[in-house]
């Protein structure tokens, strides 16, 4: 009797250790070790993140589905997201009205030159820097910060009346000779960048290359340029796009003959008022120029678009390269 | 003794010789610097000490001392309020960027599916995010957050403000979604800052007791100051060139203006520099006291 007793315990013991086993299983899976490597502590953040992403890009969404409105769609407060026929002509009125062709190859000519001369100057700065020994190196340093640091209103006056001394205004040289120079848009943040890559890099390579009589010249040219391949990359995506973007420089510098794609679309719209406007109802904006203005954007922000969808690994690992973060 | 000299000399011609090359790898740099930044800042300087005119073949200059910066400042009050309006959005506007950046980098930093896409997609905004498109996007209304109309959060700021605060809150408010915009670059910026934080240490204050609340505020954020500041410093900087700043228009409209000129609209230009010096030199000793604290 005492012996069955005791075996029935045993026996309970044993089953109860097992579910709570199984138990702290299911709960490990799902809860996770620590808080946030569980199941339902992973779905919380995907969902979050899902409805911030949504939130984050509505601007993006509604620019495209109007874009595709015609104009009763746009009137219609029934028509919310999604219109009720895809509607192109407003991608016709504003591929004509941009003059898109001629107005992307300036753009992509200013674009891909400036950077590939950004990339040029700003490696050999950053070389410098990195590598190379001579007074006053951090003086340099602290001044190409302070490069970063001055807003465009205090210069652009000046550099607007030296342009028009040189008559460079209106022509692509305004973005050329800075860019040249390592001025171009933020190219303090690209002179980092390299200075951050060659720091990084084995002394090895140089001294063995200095061993057998390469000059320096030669050693720059030859041997650490190339291999800094992938920061070249990283600078020349970023310059590019931001040269693409670029509005105030534009603005001041390239109003009248060189236009590019990103001052387009003011005078775009400038036309677009000079026809009539017609204010519908509750629709407080003009429906007649909402669908093309917002094509001619997607249209503009699309070829940078693809280029970050193609090249999006090196956009994000560029910024965690910089060495801003240390 | 003589070969003594001869070895100094020598390494005195290498030692100029290293030193020639590293000037020589600066030069294009400070021409650069010298013709696009020295020089322009240096007479923008000196063009908000005197009254400028065209003339017939040039500029004429009449040196006039402080008298274009006491015109901006206390004739022209309209300048005054946009610059002090500008002031009350950035202090807005620079928490909010930091405290989103923070929090989605929070989330980013945690593993799961999908991480790589999503990612991607909070970064996007730095590709196209172009002042004339913005602008369109904005004018077209579509940065409102859906649950401010939803809850009428707009009677509440007016209620609960006086009547400027609240406008620019409410105007902050409707631009909300394009403004975080504006926080791509500070949230891979916060997700490589907490590479940094090694992971020994988070095991180590599990083991002691620690809940994960505890280890955020204890471990999580003190580390991660210095980022804050940095990310504090970019949005700053960044903000320069937002296209709702109203300020470069209104310089660049004063600067063709018969009645003010360039050196006018470079004493704006002065002011406004002066306004953004202080407030990164603020942001700085912050981090700076924050940091040294530890």
């Amino acid at each position: 009797m005492k012996m069955e007793d005791s075996i029935k315990q045993i026996r309970l013991e044993v089953t109860k250790t097992l579910s709570s086993r199984r138990s702290q299983q299911v709960k490990r899976v799902l809860l996770g070790q620590n808080v946030n490597d569980g199941l339902v502590a992973k779905l919380i953040i995907f969902v979050l993140l899902t409805v911030i992403a949504f939130l984050y890009l509505q601007p993006i969404l509604e620019m495209i589905s109007t874009s595709l409105k015609s104009v009763p769609d746009l009137i219609d407060p029934l028509v919310q997201l999604i219109p009720r026929e895809l509607y192109w002509q407003n991608y016709i009125d504003a591929w004509d009205g941009l003059r898109y062709v001629e107005a992307f190859l300036d753009t992509i000519f200013i674009s891909s030159m400036g950077s590939l001369l950004q990339v040029l100057s700003c490696s050999i700065t950053g070389y410098a820097l990195a590598r190379l020994r001579f007074p006053g190196k951090n003086i340099f340093f602290v001044l190409i910060i302070v490069t970063f640091l001055v807003p465009p209103q205090i210069t652009v006056i000046p550099l607007y009346m030296i342009y028009d001394q040189l008559n460079w205004l209106d022509t692509p040289l305004v973005v050329f000779i800075p860019a040249l120079f390592g001025q171009g848009l933020r190219g303090a943040l690209f002179i980092i960048i390299f200075r951050q890559f060659f720091l990084a890099q084995p002394k090895a390579l140089e001294e063995a290359a200095k061993m057998d009589g390469a000059s320096i010249f030669r050693l720059f040219f030859r041997i650490m340029l190339p291999l800094a391949g992938a920061a070249s990359l990283v600078v020349f995506l970023f310059s590019f796009v931001w040269y693409w973007n670029m509005n105030s420089d534009a603005a001041m510098f390239l109003s009248n003959d060189f236009t590019p794609l990103s001052m387009r679309l003011n005078s775009l719209t400038a036309e677009l008022m000079g026809n009539e406007v017609v204010n519908v109802g509750a629709y407080g904006k003009d429906p007649i120029s909402e669908g093309p203005k917002m094509a001619a954007a997607f249209l503009i922000i699309m070829p940078p678009l693809i280029v970050y969808l193609i090249a999006q690994r090196w956009f994000t690992e560029g910024i965690e390269r910089t060495g801003l973060v240390e | 003794m003589n070969s003594e000299k001869g070895r100094r000399k020598g390494l005195f011609v290498f030692r100029m010789q290293e030193y020639g090359v590293g000037y020589l790898f600066m030069l294009p740099w400070m021409i650069g610097f010298a013709a696009f930044v020295a020089f322009p800042v240096g007479w923008s300087l000196y063009n908000s000490f005197n009254t400028l005119y065209f003339r017939a073949g040039g500029f004429s200059y009449t040196w006039v001392g402080l008298e274009n910066y006491k015109r901006v400042w206390f004739e022209n009050s309209n300048y005054r309020i946009e610059l002090i309006t500008l002031l009350q959005e950035l202090v807005i506007i620079i928490p909010l960027i930091l405290i989103f950046s923070f929090f989605v980098a929070l989330l980013l930093n945690q593993r799961f599916p999908g991480r790589g896409a999503m990612r991607a997609i909070f970064f996007l905004p730095v590709i196209f995010a172009t002042g004339q498109v913005v602008m369109e996007l904005f004018t077209q209304g579509a940065g409102e957050l859906p649950f401010i109309e939803q809850y009428n959060i707009e009677a509440i700021i007016h209620k609960n403000f006086d009547e400027r605060t609240a406008a620019s809150l409410v105007g902050i408010l409707s631009q909300a979604v394009i403004i975080l915009w504006y926080s791509g670059v500070q949230i891979l910026i916060f997700i490589a800052g907490f590479q940094t934080i090694p992971k020994t240490i988070y095991e180590a204050i599990r083991v002691d007791g620690a809940s994960p609340w505890e280890s955020f505020w204890k471990i999580t954020f003190p580390a991660m100051v210095p980022f804050i500041g940095l990310n504090a410093v970019y949005t700053i900087v960044d903000l320069f060139t937002f296209p709702f700043n109203s300020i470069l228009g209104i310089i660049t409209s004063n600067m063709f203006s018969p009645t003010t000129g360039y050196g006018y609209a470079s004493a704006m230009a002065w002011l406004y520099f002066a306004l953004v010096l202080l407030l990164l030199s603020v942001t700085l000793g912050l981090t700076y006291r924050a940091t040294k604290g530890r």
